[in-house]
């Protein structure tokens, strides 16, 4: 497993680079910020002088190649906005968002495996309608009317809840709400999806036949066999929600780091928006580790060890362990 | 075969076990950086202000930023003298008197009795310090761009209680422009910008949460009169009915920049707030550079509609950049009338003479700069097309749209029609006429040598002749330039719960002076 | 997707095409047993004809302002017929807006998905089929598209090139490829490491036909769930993009505009967040009911769901067949 981990950190390295190198090379043709920074009647002289302070007056290739030493000197540069490390600022709003989605996931991943579940055990039956109705208008909900209309009724209308911010344990209600709305929806139709298929397999009717309860047979069988499927979508949704919360976060308060990118990218804060592009990239290809990890505790057949075993000469090759080798 | 492995099971249920609950630890921790708050904080000590933005530094020399001088101006820190914007008297506050006693130069008096927060003593020594640096120096500072230009100010420490300050040329509102440098402690670092900087005013800088909350607490050696509040909380947030609702649920006292739709209720006070609305032609550029065809723009404007359909809550039509109370305001000056035949007559003749009014003309207008304003833009263009004009609408964003509105201009897109929004907070016109009027200004895409006199002389005149002055130059340029086609002088709304007590002025959102919040009853 | 063998696809294949000819019902006569997914798919029908007819007979009706009239809530009939749905702020008909900002939402959630898909599985396709560096690097491009901020893409796009519903399309299509890319390449790969594959190959098949006889059929239904999927997010992204300001700007108008700028009314004008967003809601319900429908049709081991009598699929559900 290790050398399987030293080879995928390699193989990320580059799609790093290349995600910084283009936000660098896009975010300079959006205009110049000395408009935005310099007061209205500045003059020639000011713009240039705000252009020498912030190397925007050299060629493209210079700025990049100050940029990426500074990145090795862990000095990701300055926000032209508050003057403040962009690194500082963005380790900042990481955390913050990290939580956020964490939370909301592993609530969305909990409640949509019992729907799933629960809707796959009878396929068109009443409890499967009800589910599939609900998560299919989960999932078609603009995120920011859910939680205008979250702020107005719950904080406004019946005060149970803040409006917004961070501070307690009630203020993270309405954003997880929020946020969790659509993740369950559309995984709860996967897992529905792909339970409904894995029930319908030769060795569930073994083990029924063999005595086993629905639940034993759910939870032991079943859920595990089913799981790949889910666990694709739950990535992509976890890094949908960690590359940006943004509309939760600008309306709750929340000071995480998609409003940072929103805010930076809209104020062509560059040095802030790399620094965050950096930093999210970087936790979304761990994030892709950790998905394939997990395809291998889940799925035995899929292990590097086995995949390694298996290429000796088996008759079967397998479609996880090629994908796990070679991807 | 076996299916599964108990073993396998157990330790796979005890790490996800373990996962849950660091994840929930993790949860019930407070939010990154955001220390959950002690006691509730509707006693009466705290004030909650609730801001649009976060400020993006508390610098003193960048206070004319509004999203820094909301906090900092008259509350952080404190200039020589503050302008009363509801009568537009400079009053004094550091410096106790002041007087011009030379072409180019003038003497203030300043306090004695004052302290910064760091315990330095404030003397005409330091304020020389505060003005240097935001003027002289080479920080780069907005106030410095915005106010005074080029131009660098004199300035000699008679003694500890009196400042001369001398001038390149004659300057009759030195004063006025000074009430725009908040004075910081000596000890404040001339060659680098300072995020959160020590005055003399009533409030010290508490602890500065980034991205979560800002906290000012009372200043014991205050020099002035105490304030009620021992602390001041602002926070931000970017959309209007989470302001307004915070308010009227009562997680906070004040919110700035609401409108009307954003459910205040009773809570919101309107009041005008400097800014005026309107389009600035591209003179120079066919068939904008037809003076019929700027008058046709004008005439097909319906500006009471507008107002009182958008902006019912107290806008009022515009004839003039400026509006009442800042000095050079034209109360004679008629707005244009709304009259779409005679704007089509005008485009007629135009056009007979060979102007080409039917080249696509451009306007600029930007996303979220006010309330309703994709709704202005769409009205304006549907107005405009109705006589005829064949009107691209562009909604860009704030860099965009400062691409079309500063130096250098966009030549290279056709004429230009674009809506720009001018906050005199000066209280003096001359800051608005010499960057949209003067040929050269910083807003101004062309000029008119006639005017550009009339500006020239006005700069030095002081009292009546200096209105008269002024007046003239709006007269002129509503005759014979047209340079502009003003829209409407804007209100926004202030939202302030029961238990404080504060009558807005136009300049609350510029800045906010905790000192005078009050509690109610 | 189906854990079966290769050879029970090709036989149930076969017995389904011979089933049709035989009198079994065919794709329609399945859908329309299903009550269920019958109605979704008159709903999205009705959308599309909206779509595609609603530009032309409300184009002027939709631009029409009326400042007396502005913010009327819905059955304002005293004022015509076209306020059955009532005014937005400007005082235009909602139902006109509605009618036409359906051919803009609908056009542009479309073409994003056309592109996507189609750019994204061949490539994917391909990427699978071939194995080795150009798995590799397809996979890391991927990567690098799926990190890349799409809103600096927005943002981007709408300053290089002028507000148009076109730079929307590239904005969502070029975000959304890595999804085919990678479920396809996964597909492509695994069906191309299966015996019949090899057994093609062993019988002198060409490339190409065994690419466009094996795998894009297998590949092609778990595409064709997904770009419907893709359908509904597409949309929803679409309105969160103007909720930020950099979506569609007016003067164009789309669902996710009119739901992104009425949010400010919600006190004073409902209908004009709510109507649109009821829009956006029924036609991605209707989208995915579809959807899921199509996954159990289009998927030959899946069928018999569909196929069988009403009695029997109850049977079924409590001893299942398989």
């Amino acid at each position: 497993m290790w050398s399987y981990l030293r080879r995928r950190i390699l193989q990320s390295a580059l799609p790093l680079v290349a995600v910084v190198l283009g936000v660098f090379v896009l975010v300079r043709l959006t205009g110049d910020p000395s408009k935005l920074y310099l007061p209205l009647n500045a003059t020639d002289q000011m713009r240039a002088d705000f252009a020498a302070r912030n190397g925007f007056d050299r060629s493209i290739w210079d700025q990049m190649g100050d940029y990426f030493l500074g990145v090795l000197q862990l000095d990701l540069g300055e926000s032209l906005r508050t003057g403040e490390p962009a690194a500082e600022m963005v380790l900042r709003a990481f955390p913050a968002t990290l939580q956020l989605a964490a939370v909301t996931m592993l609530l969305a991943v909990c409640l949509a495996v019992v729907l799933g579940s629960w809707a796959s055990l009878k396929p068109n039956g009443l409890a499967d309608r009800i589910v599939s109705f609900f998560s299919m208008t989960a999932a078609s909900v603009p995120d920011f009317w859910l939680a205008i209309l979250g702020i107005w009724i719950f904080a406004i209308t019946l005060g149970w809840l803040p409006t917004s911010g961070t501070t307690g344990a009630t203020a993270w209600v309405l954003p997880i709400a929020t946020l969790m709305l659509r993740p369950v929806g559309v995984l709860a139709q996967v897992v529905r999806g792909s339970m409904v298929t894995v029930l319908g397999q030769p060795y569930i009717k073994v083990a029924r036949s063999r005595g086993a309860g629905q639940m034993h047979i759910v939870v032991r069988h079943a859920l595990r066999n089913a799981a790949a499927p889910a666990l694709t979508v739950a990535g992509d949704l976890t890094v949908g929600l960690v590359n940006g919360a943004v509309v939760v976060e600008s309306i709750f308060g929340w000071p995480g780091i998609g409003k940072l990118m929103i805010d930076s990218i809209l104020q062509r804060d560059f040095a802030v928006l790399q620094a965050a592009v950096l930093v999210t990239a970087l936790a979304i290809f761990a994030l892709n580790i950790v998905i394939d990890l997990g395809y291998a505790l889940l799925d035995p057949r899929v292990r590097p060890q086995a995949a390694k075993r298996r290429r000796g000469g088996a008759a079967r090759p397998d479609k996880h362990a090629e994908v796990l080798t070679d991807a | 075969m076996k299916l599964f492995s108990p073993h396998r099971t157990i330790a796979r249920s005890a790490a996800a076990i373990a996962g849950v609950a660091s994840i929930a630890v993790l949860a019930s921790c407070s939010v990154a950086n955001s220390t959950p708050d002690g006691d509730s904080d509707s006693a009466g000590d705290t004030l909650r202000v609730v801001l649009t933005q976060e400020p993006p530094t508390l610098e003193a020399c960048d206070a004319n930023l509004t999203s820094t001088g909301v906090v900092v101006r008259s509350t952080v820190t404190e200039p020589l003298v503050e302008r009363d914007p509801s009568t537009g008297d400079l009053q004094p506050l550091l410096a106790t008197a002041w007087e011009q006693t030379g072409d180019t130069e003038w003497t203030f008096t300043v306090r004695d009795d004052v302290t910064f927060q760091d315990g330095t003593a404030f003397d005409a020594a330091a304020a020389a310090h505060s003005i240097d640096r935001a003027v002289n120096g080479d920080l780069g500072c907005n106030v410095e761009g915005y106010i005074f230009g080029d131009d660098d100010l004199g300035l000699e420490v008679v003694d500890a209680t009196t400042l001369k300050v001398t001038t390149v040329a004659p300057d009759p509102i030195l004063p006025l422009k000074l009430s725009f440098i908040e004075i910081v402690s000596p000890e404040t670092s001339a060659d680098e910008f300072v995020r959160e900087p020590i005055g003399t005013g009533p409030y010290a800088i508490g602890e500065w949460q980034a991205g979560t909350k800002l906290t000012l607490e009372r200043y014991d050696d205050y020099w002035g009169e105490a304030p009620e509040f021992a602390e001041v909380e602002y926070q931000w947030r970017s959309e209007g009915t989470v302001r307004a609702a915070m308010v009227t649920s009562g997680e906070a006292d004040i919110a700035l920049g609401l409108s009307a739709e954003d459910g205040i209720g009773d809570l919101g006070l309107s009041y005008p707030n400097n800014e005026t609305i309107a389009l600035r032609f591209s003179g120079q550029t066919a068939p904008l550079d037809d003076i019929r065809v700027r008058q046709a723009i004008n005439y097909a404007i319906d500006r009471e509609g507008i107002v009182s359909s958008l902006f019912p809550d107290g806008d009022k039509v515009a004839a003039q950049l400026i509006p009442q109370g800042i000095v050079g305001f034209n109360a004679d000056l008629k707005p244009w009338p709304y009259d779409p035949a005679k704007a089509k007559a005008l485009i007629d003749e135009a056009r007979a003479d060979g102007v080409a009014v039917d080249t696509k003309i451009i306007m600029p207008v930007r996303t979220a700069q006010f309330p309703k304003v994709n709704e202005l833009g769409e009205v304006l263009r549907e107005q405009l097309a109705g006589i005829g004009l064949d009107v691209d609408l562009r909604m860009v964003d704030t860099t965009q749209h400062l691409q079309y509105q500063l130096r250098p201009f966009v030549g290279d897109e056709g004429p230009i029609s674009m809506l720009i929004q001018h906050g005199n907070q000066a209280g003096d016109a001359q800051f608005t006429v010499e960057q949209y009027m003067l040929t050269g200004g910083a807003q101004a895409e062309f000029g008119d040598p006639g005017l550009d006199e009339l500006i020239t002389t006005a700069r030095n005149l002081t009292g009546d002749e200096r209105q008269a002055a002024y007046e003239e130059v709006f007269a002129y340029e509503r005759e014979n330039v047209v340079a502009l086609a003003p829209i409407a002088h804007q209100t926004v709304m202030l939202g302030v719960s029961d238990r404080v007590s504060y009558t807005p002025n136009s300049s609350t959102g510029d800045e906010l002076r905790i000192k005078e919040v009050s509690l109610a009853g | 997707m189906p854990d079966n063998d290769a050879s029970t696809v090709a036989v149930l294949t076969d017995r389904a095409r011979r089933g049709r000819a035989s009198g079994r019902p065919g794709l329609w006569g399945l859908l329309l047993r299903d009550k269920v997914a019958t109605s979704a798919a008159v709903v999205l029908l009705l959308a599309v004809l909206t779509a595609i007819a609603g530009p032309m007979l409300f184009g002027e009706l939709a631009q029409r302002q009326d400042l007396g009239s502005r913010n009327m809530p819905p059955l304002s009939l005293h004022l015509g017929w076209e306020y059955v749905l009532g005014s937005d702020s400007l005082g235009r008909s909602l139902l006109a807006r509605i009618a036409f900002a359906a051919g803009t939402t609908l056009g542009v959630s479309a073409a994003a998905v056309a592109i996507s898909a189609i750019v994204g599985s061949i490539w994917g396709m391909w990427a699978g089929f071939h194995r080795g560096w150009r798995e590799s690097v397809s996979m890391r491009i991927a990567d690098v598209i799926m990190s890349f901020p799409s809103l600096l893409l927005a943002v981007v796009i709408l300053y290089v090139f002028n507000p148009s519903a076109a730079n929307i399309v590239l904005v969502l299509a070029i975000t959304r490829i890595p999804l085919y890319l990678r479920t396809a390449r996964a597909d492509a790969a695994e069906l191309r490491s299966r015996m019949f594959v090899d057994a093609a190959q062993n019988f002198g098949a060409k490339q190409g036909a065994i690419v466009s006889r094996h795998i894009v059929p297998n590949v092609l239904p778990t595409l064709v769930t997904l770009a419907t999927l893709e359908f509904c997010y597409v949309m929803l992204a679409e309105s969160s993009l103007s909720f930020l300001g950099i979506g569609i700007q007016p003067p164009d108008v789309s669902w996710g505009l009119m739901v992104a700028q009425g949010r400010q009314y919600l006190a004073d004008a409902w209908w004009q967040s709510v109507l649109p967003g009821l829009a956006i809601v029924i036609t991605t319900v209707a989208a995915n009911v579809l959807a899921a429908w199509l996954r159990l049709a289009t998927d030959p081991g899946q069928r018999w769901r569909l196929q069988a009598k009403r009695r029997r699929r109850l049977i079924a559900s409590i001893a299942p067949r398989r």
